[in-house]
């Protein structure tokens, strides 16, 4: 399965704060199983993008296809996480979960066995009927993640989540996600303005300027997974990056 | 202009102004009294236990509960007004009904005044029975409590009961008494519609429909009260909650009586309470229509209620059903159902005890530069009508709150 | 209430009431409690209150009126506030003729109520629906309008149509308000309830029992009436706010 973001540009046509969010022409294709990295400066250009792929928002003109289909609006095969107030704070973290599959017509019982299946998976069983304002913001984040793949979906759309978390959570969360991402073989699309998260994450960084928001480079990350952050080799593909991104042509504004 | 101009001009203006204020002739200080509204009778024994009146005229039976509450006594009762004789017999309380319903539905009419001049004939006839009857529907029998003094409702009513006079024949006399409101009510201010400036042979033809009376009256010589048509539509029959009424609550609860001897009852729906609002109006054994009976605080506010044909009948006091046929409302005044029965209550303390001395000690208290301070359950009512111009008739002028 | 603290200021008040009405010695100014204190201890006798039926009877008469108008309140303003809520379009159209209708006091609209519903429920009903309505409306938009738009975005990417939103998101994301404001609502209606049971056609109810009381001058029915209606308020009020405990505390801990 290959998704391909093709031309999509975004006017906003009231001028002002607006026109940062602004995308021209941005093309690229994701690969199966590709887990890939929207590198940016800290703005909206990226979360735009990411937000037209999920169908939150429109594009004023350009595609999102998936194998040559065009999509529009939202598609069951993929899912977003946010980065924070995602979860229903009248539900229990088991019934948080199950959310999307309600929506689907499973009934509830089912569900909450298939939730249970998605809790165990990124470690929090025994959390199930807790509500969230009793979970630290890592272990909440966790709970996005089980209820975005309960809905079994292909892509996962991942909008700077560990964002909000300290640095231990976050690096923590990370090697998680690479866990999580090799045992269920999605695909992810994973925004972010930190470029060592993105080195350590990613297979490709796709790199954007800001406004309007360009495709300046597509960096390929040759390491070997595990990545040791404090590693040489991670220090060198850092610094090559880092190199890349300070050319003129994705000079920041 | 300068400021400085400006401010010496204000203030020579100001001290004019306020000289003027102070020149103007004001009305001389002797033989005034105040005359205040108060809303209906309920506050006037509250407002004299706390001297912040000096007296009041009331329908029964507040009167009545001065002296067995020890804050007042009756100083007279309304027929007893001056000057002698003018007042016996004056026209109260009244049945009257719309216009349409007594065209559209006389049998009905007819059967509702012979109950009422039936029901009537009993009070007369058995006032303390009667009299415990009302004391049920206006407390339950139960007591009324002034201050620290608490009294049955049973021996108030009692009291009561003697000063009220029963009657329903819209005689001659009694005829002319109504007319006599209308004159004073015009001299108020209170008629600008369609009774402004009728002659008094024009205000009966508007004011009044008798014609059900002595229909009624014929059935009941005859024997037989001709049954109405059943009527599909609930009937509104209003009512004030003052013994003056005892005729409509008598004929409620005592309904097997009135049922069993001459074929006519308003049978309440719920036998139980000491208000029924709903009842059955039987003739001859025949339902013919469901009945709402509906208490109204005030004479204007069920006159109100008939001009949007809520309600279709009303027991009221006459002043409003003049009021409201003024403003045009299809209402016609039928029969009485009672004359006189109010009373003027002073404090305890007042060196009153007829009306001579009554005037005496206005007077006094006058030139004292405390004029007394007198209570009327609303302006145009018979009492406050009544209390004026016994009050002028005796020379003294009233300063209106 | 766990400590006494709450009850101190009424016993105080009780304890003063007394001591001033020894001293000012005028039952009329301020009538002794001993001739309240008899009504409210016999709440089911009829005797003591002028035969419009125990306080107990006409306790349940005001509170059917006054649940029935509230309830119809509810109805009606839940879903709108959620429209409003939720569409600008219809919160533009109603906006101003909602501002223009709210400051009028429920007691306004009685000589309407009159002339349009006539005598008997449903005018008395509708005055407690006026009164119940602008606190639930106003405060189910301003519940619609807090709702987190992740709240939203989330459920639309796990494929939610607009009747799942509706049913699993906003009403239970809006719930904590919408509860406050029917909280606040029935507050106002059974304070209106005096105003309504003023309206004639009806025999019956602590609003009607007070004015009742009133018309023949027994001071001490009116007050016990008053202690009835502010024993019911309190009551009525503490249950709501049970409630909040119980259901809704997730929106106090999520700050």
């Amino acid at each position: 399965m290959t998704l391909t973001i093709r031309n999509i540009t975004k006017d906003f046509l009231v001028p002002g704060d607006q026109s940062i969010c602004a995308l021209s022409e941005i093309t690229f294709s994701v690969a199966d199983e590709e887990f890939v990295s929207v590198l940016g400066p800290s703005g909206c250009g990226k979360t735009t993008l990411l937000r037209i792929i999920a169908g939150l928002e429109y594009a004023t003109s350009g595609s999102i296809e998936i194998n040559g289909e065009i999509i529009s609006g939202r598609s069951p095969r993929m899912a977003m996480i946010f980065q924070e107030y995602s979860l229903y704070p009248w539900r229990t973290v088991r019934d948080n979960v199950t959310f999307g599959l309600e929506v689907g017509g499973m009934h509830k019982s089912q569900a909450r066995e298939v939730a249970q299946t998605y809790l165990h998976l990124v470690g929090l069983d025994d959390f199930a009927d807790r509500y969230p304002h009793e979970l630290s913001g890592g272990m909440r984040q966790r709970v996005t993640v089980a209820r975005a793949l309960a809905i079994k979906p292909q892509i996962l759309l991942m909008d700077e989540p560990f964002g909000a978390l300290d640095a231990q959570t976050r690096n923590r969360l990370q090697e998680e996600l690479l866990e999580i991402w090799e045992k269920t073989k999605k695909t992810i699309i994973f925004v972010t303005h930190s470029v060592d998260e993105a080195v350590y994450l990613a297979d490709r960084l796709i790199v954007l300027t800001s406004r309007p928001a360009r495709v300046c480079e597509v960096i390929p990350i040759h390491l070997a997974r595990p990545r040791d952050r404090t590693g040489q080799e991670f220090a060198r593909v850092r610094r090559q990056v880092l190199d890349l991104i300070a050319q003129p042509k994705c000079s920041l504004q | 202009m300068k400021n400085s101009t400006l401010v010496a001009f204000a203030a020579i203006l100001a001290i004019a102004l306020f000289i003027a204020g102070c020149i103007t002739p004001s009305p001389p200080a002797e033989n005034r009294v105040s005359l205040i509204q108060a809303r209906g009778t309920g506050p006037m024994p509250t407002l004299l236990g706390t001297g912040q009146i000096d007296a009041y005229i009331a329908w029964q039976p507040t009167p009545e509960v001065a002296p067995l509450a020890g804050i007042g006594k009756v100083l007279l009762y309304s027929g007893d007004l001056p000057p002698e004789g003018k007042w016996k017999n004056h026209p109260c309380c009244v049945l009257s009904a719309r216009q349409d319903t007594i065209a559209e539905q006389p049998d009905l009419v007819n059967a509702i005044s012979a109950l009422t001049i039936l029901s009537t004939r009993y009070v007369t006839e058995h006032p303390d029975e009667s009299a415990e009857i009302v004391a049920d529907w206006l407390a339950g029998k139960g007591n009324f409590t002034y201050g620290n003094v608490s009294v049955s409702s049973v021996d108030v009513l009692k009291q009561a009961f003697p000063t009220v006079k029963f009657v329903n024949e819209p005689t001659g006399p009694w005829i002319n008494g109504n007319i006599e409101f209308v004159h004073a009510l015009r001299e108020l201010g209170v008629l600008t519609g369609s009774l402004a400036n009728t002659t008094d042979e024009e205000t009966i033809a508007i004011l009044f429909d008798t014609g059900p009376y002595y229909q009624a009256k014929a059935m009941i010589e005859s024997g037989t009260i001709i049954t109405p048509p059943s009527s599909g539509k609930e009937i509104g029959i209003g009512y004030l909650n003052s013994d003056h009424d005892a005729a409509l609550f008598v004929a409620v609860k005592n309904w097997q009586y009135f049922n069993d001897n001459y074929g006519i009852a308003l049978k309440p729906v719920d036998r139980t309470t000491s208000k029924p609002e709903k009842a059955e109006l039987i003739v001859n054994g025949q339902k013919i229509a469901n009945v709402r009976l509906v208490p109204g605080d005030a004479g204007p506010q069920l006159m109100q209620l008939a001009s949007t044909n809520a309600i279709q009948m009303a027991y009221v006091g006459n002043p409003p059903v003049i009021a409201a046929a003024d403003k045009g409302t299809p209402i016609k005044i039928v029969l009485a159902i009672n004359t006189e029965g109010s009373g003027v209550v002073v404090s305890k303390e007042s060196p009153a005890t007829d009306w001579k001395s009554f005037v005496d000690w206005a007077k006094a208290r006058s030139a004292a530069g405390k004029p007394l301070v007198i209570a009327a359950p609303g302006k145009g009512s018979i009492q406050d009508v009544m209390i004026r111009y016994s009050l002028e008739e005796s020379d003294l002028s009233i300063i209106e709150e | 209430m766990r400590s006494p603290v709450p009850l101190l200021l009424p016993v105080l008040l009780i304890v003063g009431w007394e001591v001033a009405a020894h001293f000012i010695d005028n039952p009329f100014i301020l009538p002794s409690l001993t001739t309240v204190i008899p009504i409210l201890l016999h709440p089911f006798s009829d005797k003591f209150t002028l035969g419009t039926g125990s306080l107990v009877d006409n306790a349940a008469v005001s509170l059917f009126r006054v649940a029935l108008g509230f309830a119809l309140a509810a109805l009606i303003a839940i879903p709108l506030g959620i429209g409003m809520g939720r569409s600008a379009l219809l919160n533009n159209i109603l906006d101003a003729t909602i501002e223009l209708l709210r400051p009028i006091p429920p007691l306004a609209w009685v000589p309407l109520a009159l002339a349009w519903f006539k005598i008997g429920l449903v005018s008395i009903v509708f005055i407690i629906l006026i009164g119940a309505f602008f606190p639930i409306l106003l405060n189910t938009i301003d519940g619609v309008k807090s709702i987190k738009r992740t709240w939203v975005e989330v459920a639309l990417t796990l494929g939610a149509r607009e009747s799942d939103i509706l049913g699993k998101v906003i009403l239970h994301g809006a719930a904590p308000t919408i509860w406050t404001g029917l909280r606040v609502g029935f507050g106002i209606s059974w304070m209106c309830v005096v105003a309504a049971e003023w309206l004639p056609g009806t025999t019956r109810g602590l609003g009607y029992l007070i004015l009742y009381a009133y018309n023949f001058g027994q001071t001490n029915v009116i007050i016990a009436g008053m202690v009835i209606i502010g024993i019911i308020g309190i009551v009525i009020d503490q249950v709501f706010k049970a409630g909040e405990r119980r259901w809704f505390s997730w929106r106090a801990l999520e700050r």
